[in-house]
């Protein structure tokens, strides 16, 4: 058992896009654009004028499930679908999701979307039931990165990496304002 | 490039937003697991073969998982120096390369007209047949001149012995690879100027200068990677806002070709300011004195160069005396295509400028380092009487004689101002209807050949114009000849074959086998009829043996198969623990159990800083004047010519080509999983002008060179100059059997004019101008 988070040493990224190709594959995320556990957003376009840009701004950000510790997604779901795995990962049970789609209105970071062969909202469980499974220790997305930017692991085990990065560097969490207590963080 | 960001939930909640651009929800062909199912049915001890990549040229080393002999998911190797324990986009993408359902499944004859693409499936021995009784007619016409059959080769990956079959055994002397519509020019120029191709040391560098290589949308490696990681100074000349340039401490938007200009004024500074090596030029510089003459005397000033390029002077003041005063800088010399007839000189200014700061042979520099050398597999291979040379040459000063000219190959059979016919062509993974200037040129040349054979896993727009398609299997389905990687780091690495090939695929060594064996014979007696040498040679020895001896065993090569010949060749050359790490790790070097440590999330080190080969011994020299140049009338010494200058008539663009960071040129176009990402490409037009042109967003627009017309979807942004285009290449294709890639996006080479320089006899690709409207 773990409480698993994830780092991100978000300016390292190129927008390379290795990791939303590495989690479609592990986890058979079906094709479409909109169709993702995770995603890099593009943020602070470079502005001005070309030959004076301003680039000062311009940020690769790393989007997926932020694993609240107080998710809005779980309390909202009508049928309890929705739970925490004894790794501190916020999964669903798939036979009990009707596409309510009450999480994915509820979700602050949009990352839930439909899955509409499973007939599920799907994201980002750390890739639980496929690499966790087998007993390996990366996401798919964090080994393939070449930045390796992502560090993931649990974030009660004080010898981890992760613990060990968040005890040395500072970081932000996205939208904290709204209490839903993220276990991602942004390094600074 | 994302062209637009789409929110999930607004989508939900406005349902139509977003429909021009998403793709449509196609279900993966083959999905590698599914995540509903069970934990308990995972196969938890999958097979886990090391492979190397080959979804663009770097061959990045990869762990393929494979279950129930399906290839389910492929990883990063830890263990390879070279590519830094990643896989990019593409790399991940492999998979759908392998179970791509476009792929070319069994070997094709043409049936109805070149272009129509009616053929007839065929058995392998019948494909053989055909091609054997047309190469023996077009050489009984062309009385046993082999260079008749030109083979051409754009996989880095077998290419040696390609070119041992059909140059060496065949006979033919024209070989043509990717070189000249890539970039011959800077191997030429680092070869010519210090003896040595070199490897850049990003890693150990701290001051790095990039004029145009795209980095991070072009991925490299270890060169991006290290750029990534380290926290050395980046500057990047660039007349597009890349990636590259988003992420550079310095960014210096330019005039499109004028980084000559920057160099050369870089090079003023540090003579007239005395700031070069003294000590380094001292020791290992030839004409110094020359050159320092020669640029003080043109007078490149900053004020000059900020007239060209349009970096303000004490701009690249500053710069000069920033990349001078660093401890270890580096002028990344770059690789991508060649892009203007001042491509060779602006390449040997940045070498030039590297040695005048020291940066040669030393950490954070051009390092000659270590490379582990592999014996070669000697064959014997005979000498053809009647056989001619290479024509594409003529009128290059130097040019590559192991890859040729392509434009000048073309340009000369479509004129006929070829010194013979050349009648038939073998293309192996070189897509010649899309990867050069000016298609139509190019059909013309395949529409004169007796014979056309193309070789390749996918059909692309020129498997629509042979008359025999042989399917070649993937990368994922083969093992290749154990092949030696890098300097600085050097290490072996091996390519397993991770599943058997799919269909009737088969590896090139089985295809030049199976061709060998059906041509040996038939072929023999043609020269027999016709070489004299070969008649004597007969007469004296008999025939059996004139035949051994003469080395005319076109098959002679795969008597032992690619497992054989790896083991032999590495057991004998490196030892038995070589040969067990090179089959279960992917990789070899001396000590790589005790140098390979990690260091932080699973980022490794892979030889210890002492142990990295920064400097070796060796007698060089650095050549600023070269004779042969003067001799044929150009610039012995990098030298700024009025002609080029930037300029573009009003009303017209200049066209500048690069790629996606999702595409190798048109290899990847079709990839199921690639398209997902990046579904089209568009013109990036400056948004100031898209607005006068009343150009939005999405719009289609028509784009027209002297030579072409397309039409393609606009992306208005503020990362272009006024009067500059830019589209990625690897679009546009033509032929309907690519389903996930046909009816996306246009071509850059139907309005590329075709031009090359005659240094290297490369294309150029940056002198195009076009006019654009909303359609």
């Amino acid at each position: 058992m773990a409480n698993y988070g994830m780092a991100f040493d978000y300016k390292l990224c190129i927008n390379c896009r290795a990791c939303e190709v590495a989690c479609k594959e592990e986890n058979g995320i079906e094709l479409g654009a909109s169709k993702h556990r995770l995603w890099i957003k593009e943020e602070g376009n470079p502005s001005g004028d070309f030959w004076n840009l301003d680039r000062t701004q311009s940020h690769f950000m790393q989007m997926q499930c932020q694993q609240c510790q107080d998710a809005p997604c779980l309390k909202v779901c009508p049928h309890e679908a929705i739970y925490k795995d004894g790794n501190g990962i916020i999964r669903l049970h798939n036979d009990k999701c009707d596409l309510s789609l009450d999480c994915v209105k509820a979700c602050p970071y949009d990352a839930r979307y439909v899955d509409t062969r499973k007939k599920i909202t799907d994201k980002c469980i750390f890739c639980a039931d496929t690499r966790l499974a087998r007993g390996e220790t990366t996401t798919a997305c964090q080994i393939t990165c070449p930045a390796k930017l992502r560090i993931f692991g649990d974030l009660d085990d004080p010898k981890s990496e992760i613990s060990q990065v968040l005890k040395k560097r500072e970081y932000f969490q996205l939208k904290v304002d709204k209490g839903t207590k993220p276990k991602l963080f942004y390094l600074k | 490039m994302k062209i637009i960001e789409t929110s999930r939930r607004q989508f939900l909640q406005s349902g139509v937003a977003l429909c021009i651009y998403a793709t449509s929800s196609t279900a993966l062909t083959r999905l590698p697991t599914d995540s509903t199912q069970s934990t308990s049915s995972l196969d938890k001890s999958p097979k886990i073969t090391p492979f190397l990549c080959n979804m663009c040229r770097n061959k990045c080393a990869g762990l393929a998982r494979v279950e129930n002999n399906i290839l389910t998911k492929i990883d990063p190797n830890p263990l390879f120096p070279k590519s830094r324990n990643m896989i990019c986009p593409k790399g991940n993408a492999g998979i759908q390369a392998l179970y791509d359902k476009d792929r070319l499944k069994y070997p094709l004859i043409r049936m109805g007209k070149r272009g129509e693409g009616n053929y007839k499936r065929v058995t392998w021995d019948e494909a053989f047949e055909y091609i054997k009784d047309r190469l023996v007619m077009i050489l009984e016409k062309e009385k046993d001149n082999r260079s008749t059959i030109m083979s051409c080769n754009g996989e880095g990956f077998n290419k040696d012995e390609y070119i041992q079959f059909f140059n060496g055994k065949i006979g033919s002397a024209n070989f043509l690879d990717e070189g000249s519509i890539c970039l011959n020019t800077k191997l030429g120029a680092t070869q010519l100027t210090i003896g040595d191709i070199g490897e850049p040391d990003i890693a150990g560098s701290d001051f790095v200068i990039i004029s145009g290589a795209n980095r991070f949308e072009s991925l490299i490696t270890p060169d991006s990677i290290d750029l990534i990681h380290n926290k050395q100074k980046l500057v990047v000349l660039d007349p597009r806002c890349t990636v590259t340039a988003i992420k550079a401490d310095e960014y210096l938007p330019l005039n499109v070709g004028t980084d000559l200009a920057f160099c050369l004024a870089m090079t003023y500074i540090a003579m007239r300011d005395e700031l070069y090596n003294k000590v380094f030029v001292q020791k290992y510089f030839k004409d110094f004195d020359k050159y320092r003459e020669h640029i003080l005397k043109e007078n490149y000033r900053a004020k000059w160069a900020e007239g060209k390029t349009h970096i303000p002077a004490d701009t690249i003041e500053r710069i000069a005396k920033e990349f001078f005063g660093a401890k270890r800088p580096l002028y990344y010399m770059g690789r991508r295509s060649v892009w203007s007839k001042s491509d060779f000189q602006f390449r040997r200014a940045m070498i030039l400028l590297n040695a005048l700061a020291g940066s040669i042979n030393k950490k954070g520099g051009i390092v000659f380092g270590k490379p582990i050398k592999l014996p070669q597999e000697e064959i014997n291979t005979p000498i053809y009487d009647n056989a001619e040379g290479r024509f594409d040459l003529e009128g290059i000063v130097y040019g590559s004689r192991k890859g040729g000219s392509w434009l000048n190959f073309r340009e000369q059979v479509v004129n006929k101002t070829a010194p013979y016919s050349v009648k038939a062509m073998f293309i192996r993974k070189h897509n010649l209807m899309q990867n050069m200037p000016n298609i139509t040129k190019t059909k013309k040349m395949l529409e004169m050949m007796d014979l056309v054979v193309v070789i390749d896993t996918l059909p692309s727009d020129t498997a629509l114009m042979a008359d025999v398609i042989l399917p070649e299997c993937t990368y994922l389905e083969r093992e290749d000849r154990v092949v030696s990687f890098n300097r600085l780091e050097p290490s072996l690495a091996l390519r397993n074959q991770v599943v058997e090939p799919l269909y009737e695929s088969r590896s090139i060594q089985n295809i030049l086998k199976g061709l060998g064996n059906k041509l040996t014979k038939p072929l023999f007696e043609v020269s027999k009829k016709y070489d004299e040498d070969l008649q004597d040679s007969i007469k004296e020895l008999g025939k059996l043996k004139a035949f051994n001896e003469g080395g005319y065993d076109l098959a002679e090569l795969y008597k032992n198969d690619i497992t054989a010949r790896n083991k032999n060749l590495i057991v004998k050359a490196f030892g038995k623990e070589a040969y067990r790490s090179l089959k279960t790790k992917g990789v070899w070097y001396p000590n790589m159990e005790k140098y390979h440590k990690e260091i932080f999330n699973n980022r490794y080190e892979y030889y210890p800083e002492e142990k990295r080969h920064y400097s070796v011994k060796r007698d060089f020299k650095v050549n600023c004047y070269l004779k042969k140049l003067a001799k044929n009338g150009f610039d012995a010494m990098p030298t700024w010519r009025t002609e080029y200058d930037f300029h573009v008539p009003k009303g017209k663009f200049r066209l500048i080509t690069g790629r996606n960071v999702t595409d190798t040129q048109t290899a990847t176009t079709n990839n199921s999983m690639l398209r997902d990402l990046i579904e089209t490409n568009h013109i990036w037009i400056n948004e100031k002008i898209a607005k006068e042109l009343s150009i939005k967003l999405g719009d289609i627009v028509e784009v027209a060179s002297s030579i072409g017309k397309i039409e393609i979807k606009a992306y208005p942004t503020n990362k272009i100059a006024p009067n500059v285009v830019w589209f990625a290449h690897g679009y546009g294709v033509q032929n309907e059997a690519l389903t996930n890639s046909f009816g996306h996006g246009a071509s850059d080479n139907i309005l590329i004019e075709d031009k090359f320089e005659k240094i290297y006899g490369c294309a150029t690709m940056h002198h195009t101008d076009i006019t654009i409207r909303r359609v």
